[in-house]
């Protein structure tokens, strides 16, 4: 058979014949065995160019370096020195993500009560989290980032809905992880995030994990803020107590289920970056209902399938196609 | 003279040798395969409505989890319905990019299906193990440059995610240099063994008529002798300007399509090396400048109509329908998986079979259930 295209040809494989004697092909097969074998205790495969040698990851003890690009779960990342958070909350990475399983609050200002470019607490729910990578991808203040971090194997399902002390981690961490990549946004991303510091006040928008660092480095932090131009505010009171309300609660109007920020956390010695797990489980029912107080009617609504509902999509598909098939002469789809 | 009593018995869903959730209603006779029926659906998880209720580029990480051995092909189906619907340019850097990642993945998927091929016929591991090996140092680059090994997301519509990290190329290069070898080891491993000759030869057998009247395609159509590939057929990214021939087989048995698929590993090792070759001179971006900017691709409203765009996946003919009624989210979509199709011809192929040559034949269409199921 010869069927030529435009370059190349269509070509019959070779079904070969069978060795003269019986038992000779399986005894070259061997031998390739044989050499793998004699290779596995010799040589270790050091590149792609070998084919033969011990290729096993000795895992627990030995690790492969992942490269820059490599995701796995989503951090968000905060100032090394004034623990000032990159995320304002703009629910972009909310609004993406396919599966839905993040769930941002935005913060108030304790004392005029408007929305400021901060959160308030930000759930992510690894269980369900895909790592498609695309909230990292969508978010313009470069606040969300995909972790190197897989060892999170817990027996706590629920310590896998991560909140915002679990989630936030230094610049520096970062920047360790994916040094290219970060050199890239670094300019932008700080930048967006001293026009975030403006309008922030207080505490408000600072990593739960640098509170208290920050408190004992600047004992006048309740009185003045943190990076804050705004000096209007005089009484400390006011500022303190919704933060305070905030590590117990998620916000104050939703069901008093106390949140264990910064509780119970086994500490991986990675310096200040907090480990990922949640000690204790984080209930999901507040979350939805942070969410749907708060956030704009993102989720898709989907139709309810009913006799009509379908007679009137099935009517619509047949227009679109009429259309269609006006609109283009030749039909698609067919060679 | 008494007849031998027929049996029915169930293979799956749980079963080692079925590729995932997958069950046969089998009736024997004796040894002998008197009917079988495919079921599916254990693994259904609602993709295409779920595709329905997101925008276009949330659906995308979603086609990683059909064909989760080759995601990068499932990608670039989606991404080709979506761009062929909102007439998006594709620029050259990325096209080829898109090919070269593609046909790694059909290095990859020939490789592990031989493998599995082979562990269904009782090679117990060793030369999956080989395969494996290969698969491996293929989704290191896969995450050198996507980021992730299986679930690569890479392909966004009007090119890819980022370009390819500076590493990558020498990495490939190094790749290359072992594919040859490895290609011929396996082949030397398997062609002549006469164990699996035995278990392959005239087993499974899907005649030219009986492919097509089933819309069997991929490597299971072209070793039952009909050359048809889609990257000839109707070529899409850079395929038209590559150089490659299309193995066919000769009878339509199992033993072909294990040796189409070492071939057409070999023809794209042989594209692999034009691309690499050209990819220097290569003009344009990763990504279109229109859609380089994510918020464009969320917000993507493609005009009103309908589209159907094809990929040549490793398994065959990977098609996306798309019907747009102009807003963010598709209003129909539609998968034709490769994997369901092929599969379909199964209680034909496995008739008059010993019942051992059941997993064999199964093994040798090469199927992944996310695929099948959806």
């Amino acid at each position: 058979m010869s069927i030529e295209f435009d370059q190349g040809k269509a070509y019959t494989v070779d079904r070969g014949a069978p060795k003269a004697r019986n038992g000779q092909g399986m005894l070259a097969g061997m031998g390739v065995v044989f050499k793998h074998f004699r290779d596995a205790m010799t040589k270790k495969l050091d590149n792609p160019s070998e084919i033969s040698g011990v290729f096993t990851v000795q895992y627990p003890e030995e690790r492969y370096k992942l490269p820059e690009a490599a995701r796995n779960f989503p951090i968000l990342l905060y100032e090394d020195a004034s623990g000032q958070e990159l995320c304002t909350s703009c629910f972009q990475c909310e609004r993406i993500c396919p599966p839905q399983v993040i769930h941002i609050t935005q913060a108030k200002d304790p004392v005029s009560g408007k929305a400021v470019p901060a959160i308030a607490e930000f759930l992510i729910e690894y269980d369900a989290c895909m790592s498609c990578g695309l909230c990292a991808e969508v978010c313009p203040f470069d606040a969300i980032k995909m972790d190197h971090e897989y060892e999170l194997s817990t027996d706590v399902h629920g310590g896998l809905t991560i909140d915002r002390a679990g989630l936030m981690r230094p610049i520096s961490y970062y920047e360790q992880l994916a040094p290219s990549f970060w050199a890239e946004v670094k300019d932008g991303a700080l930048k967006k995030l001293q026009g975030a510091i403006k309008r922030r006040s207080g505490l408000v928008g600072i990593a739960p994990q640098m509170v208290e660092v920050l408190k004992k480095r600047e004992p006048s932090i309740q009185e003045s803020g943190v990076g804050s131009q705004n000096t209007a505010i005089q009484n400390p009171e006011p500022r303190t107590e919704p933060i305070e309300l905030r590590t117990q609660n998620p916000e104050p109007p939703s069901p008093p289920t106390p949140l264990p920020v910064g509780e119970e956390r086994r500490s991986r010695g990675e310096g200040i970056a907090a480990t990922t797990e949640a000690a204790t489980p984080v209930p999901t029912a507040p979350a939805s209902s942070i969410t749907d107080t708060t956030a704009p009617a993102t989720a898709p609504a989907i139709p309810a399938p009913s006799g009509d509902a379908r007679a009137e999509k099935a009517a619509k598909l047949v227009a679109i196609r009429a259309a269609n098939a006006k609109k283009n002469e030749t039909p698609e789809g067919t060679p | 003279m008494p007849t031998s009593q027929e049996l029915q018995i169930n293979i799956g869903p749980q079963h080692p040798s079925t590729h995932g959730v997958f069950r046969m209603t089998v009736t024997v006779d004796g040894e002998t395969v008197v009917r079988l029926d495919p079921v599916f659906g254990y693994l259904h998880r609602n993709h295409e409505q779920l595709a329905e209720v997101s925008t276009y580029i949330q659906s995308m990480p979603y086609t990683d989890r059909l064909d989760y051995f080759n995601s990068m092909a499932s990608n670039y189906g989606l991404a080709l319905a979506v761009e062929k619907l909102a007439e998006i340019e594709v620029p050259q850097r990325a096209n080829y990019i898109r090919a070269l990642m593609n046909e790694l993945t059909r290095i990859l998927n020939h490789a592990t299906a031989i493998g599995f091929l082979l562990n269904d016929m009782g090679a117990w591991q060793t030369a999956l193990a080989f395969s494996m090996r290969e698969r491996e140092k293929i989704l290191d680059l896969f995450e050198m440059a996507s980021g992730a090994r299986m679930m690569c997301n890479y392909f966004r519509f009007g090119g890819i995610w980022r370009d390819l990290p500076p590493e990558f190329v020498p990495q490939l290069k190094q790749l290359m240099v072992g594919l040859p070898s490895f290609f011929d080891e396996f082949d030397k491993l398997l062609r002549e063994n006469e164990i699996l000759r035995a278990r392959s030869i005239n087993i499974g057998i899907l005649p030219k008529e009986l492919a097509a009247a089933y819309s069997v395609t991929g490597p299971v159509l072209r070793a039952s002798g009909i050359a048809y590939d889609i990257r000839k057929a109707e070529p899409y990214g850079i395929y038209g300007e590559l150089d490659f021939d299309v193995p066919i087989g000769s009878v339509g048995d199992v033993y072909d399509r294990y040796l189409v698929r070492i071939e057409e590993m070999r023809q794209s090792y042989r594209m692999i090396q034009q691309i690499i070759e050209r990819l220097p001179d290569t003009i344009g971006g990763h990504i279109n400048p229109k859609m380089a900017d994510i918020g464009k691709q969320k917000t993507l409203r493609p005009p009103v109509g309908d589209v159907y765009a094809r990929i040549e996946s490793p398994k065959g003919e990977l098609g996306f329908y798309l019907v747009s009624d102009g807003s963010e989210r598709p209003y129909r979509y539609k998968v034709r998986a490769p994997s369901f199709l092929n599969l379909t011809p199964l209680g034909d192929m496995c008739r008059g079979h010993r019942i051992a040559d059941v997993v064999v034949i199964l093994g040798s269409i090469d199927i992944v259930m996310g695929e099948v199921d959806r």
